[in-house]
């Protein structure tokens, strides 16, 4: 027997297809799922079975149904916990750059309105510098100012909330590396699924892909670490074994995404185990 | 193909990525589409109103929408979500453009939906780009023609641009196509080369 879309053909017979449009999208994408077929369809077949009254029809049938398959397809790709996660991620990540060049941008506006204001020697926090200068500046510039700050606010809410949902999606790396971290880790990969398919090592340097480029274009060392820098274990471990570390904590990160992944549930043995692995590794100790 | 001046266009419904219009002939700009840089630096392959197109890596649908302009029909697969969203509603507006969410490392996903075509039309950002062409080739009918836009960049960023074009060039002729055009499409697109061959008649098929 050979199928196609609009039907299957056995011995010569061939048998047309009569369900509505969301059948016919079903049958699709059985279709697409299966490898036993190595026929490709031919519109004259399609109109001899019965199933349309000529190559127009055969067009119009086969669009309406492909467009309907392809809307389904791309609900259910974004229909997984971690889709809208990636672009809480990535909106936080854009946040604070935006904050960070409209912050310089106003200071050098605000020095040249107070000529001997200088940062040097003044311990001012960047969001203190901030607010002085929305309270002090009058026009646009003590607006701009009003907006850095309520973007912060923005960014601290949404940075909470991103923490919140990394649990809840990604419970054991997130509870190995801090759910701001592992989310990052997550959309650098492009995705939950794509994250648990890579491997230790490249995990490893996620987020580190100029040093890694660099590296493999010319001489430079390799990079130790990417995002898992930010990982309390890996900066505080001296100079010669943070490689160590980093390695030690990529492997179990590999580990725990794909618990994550095919299990969704938090795997206490696991993790108490990798953190006393990681721990000893960050003391000098054999992992 | 249109030429309106030194200008490239295709006749349509316009507006689809605010292109530039020339009277009622949309303007299909080189420096966005790789496929019209082919044709402002080389020959490429003619599109004409009878043919059918399988387009691997159709992404938001600008291209396809020119090609779609020339021919009877495009097969245009995408495996990116946010892309197949814009391409949709490309294939709202145009009759002739049939869009397909699948990997085209995969052929047989799509086996049972895409008929013979004249031409295979691939735009893809993979390692294996010849190796796609070759296994997508089960849809070209015999005599019809490919054309390959290589990202040399993305089969390997360590290799020289020369060496990968040309490895891809004798993995397809091995392959049994022979190649009768290869440009580079500088100035339009960096490290991007364009490759057209054809099939030839079959035999054992």
């Amino acid at each position: 027997m050979q199928s196609y879309w609009f039907g299957d053909v056995t011995d010569g017979r061939c048998q047309p297809f009569t369900g509505d449009r969301g059948a016919l999208v079903s049958r699709i994408l059985l279709l697409s799922a299966r490898t036993d077929i190595n026929a490709i369809p031919d519109w004259q077949v399609a109109v001899s079975c019965g199933f349309c009254q000529d190559r127009a029809e055969y067009l119009a049938r086969l669009q309406d149904v492909c467009i309907a398959a392809a809307e389904r397809c791309v609900k259910e790709q974004y229909s997984g916990k971690d889709a809208e996660l990636l672009q809480m991620v990535r909106t936080l990540d854009e946040i604070d750059t935006v904050i960070n060049l409209l912050s310089e941008r106003a200071t050098d506006w605000y020095m040249v309105r107070h000529p001997a204001f200088s940062r040097k020697y003044r311990r001012i926090p960047a969001h203190a510098l901030i607010r002085t200068m929305q309270e002090k500046s009058r026009g646009a510039l003590g607006k701009v100012a009003g907006e850095i700050a309520q973007l912060g606010e923005t960014r601290t809410a949404l940075a909470k909330e991103v923490s919140a949902r990394a649990n809840e999606v990604m419970p054991n790396t997130s509870a190995l590396i801090g759910g701001l971290v592992a989310a990052r880790l997550m959309a650098h990969a492009g995705g939950l699924q794509p994250l648990c398919r890579l491997p230790a090592s490249a995990i490893q340097v996620l987020g580190a892909r100029t040093a890694l480029f660099a590296h493999l274009r010319t001489r430079t060392p390799s990079p130790k670490h990417g995002i898992i820098f930010q990982h309390r274990r890996v900066h505080n471990a001296p100079r010669d074994i943070r490689g160590k570390v980093a390695r030690v904590l990529a492997g179990k990160l590999a580990i725990a995404a794909r618990i994550d992944h095919f299990r969704g549930s938090a795997d206490p043995e696991f993790l108490a185990k990798a953190q006393e692995q990681i721990d000893s590794a960050g003391k000098g100790g054999e992992a | 193909m249109i030429w309106i001046g030194d200008v490239l266009v295709s006749r349509g419904e316009g507006g689809v990525y605010n292109e530039r219009m020339l009277g009622d002939a949309r303007v299909w700009d080189p420096y966005r589409s790789k496929l019209a840089a082919l044709y402002h630096a080389g020959n490429g392959i003619g599109l004409e109103s009878s043919q059918r197109v399988l387009y691997l890596g159709a992404a938001n649908g600008t291209t396809v929408s020119h090609v779609a302009d020339y021919v009877e029909v495009v097969y245009a697969v995408e495996f990116a979500p946010r892309p197949m969203q814009d391409l949709i509603e490309v294939a709202r507006r145009r009759k002739n453009v049939i869009p397909i969410m699948a990997d085209a490392t995969c052929p047989e996903s799509y086996l049972s939906v895409v008929e013979p075509v004249d031409l295979v039309y691939q735009d893809v950002a993979q390692p294996d780009q010849a190796a796609i062409a070759i296994r997508n080739s089960v849809f070209l009918r015999a005599g019809g023609s490919v054309i390959l836009m290589l990202k040399t960049r993305s089969v390997d960023v360590r290799k020289d641009p020369v060496v990968v074009f040309d490895e891809t060039l004798t993995a397809l002729e091995k392959a049994g196509f022979s190649c009768q055009e290869s440009v580079w499409l500088a100035p339009y697109h960096q490290d991007h080369a364009a490759i057209v061959c054809t099939k030839p008649a079959a035999r054992g098929e």
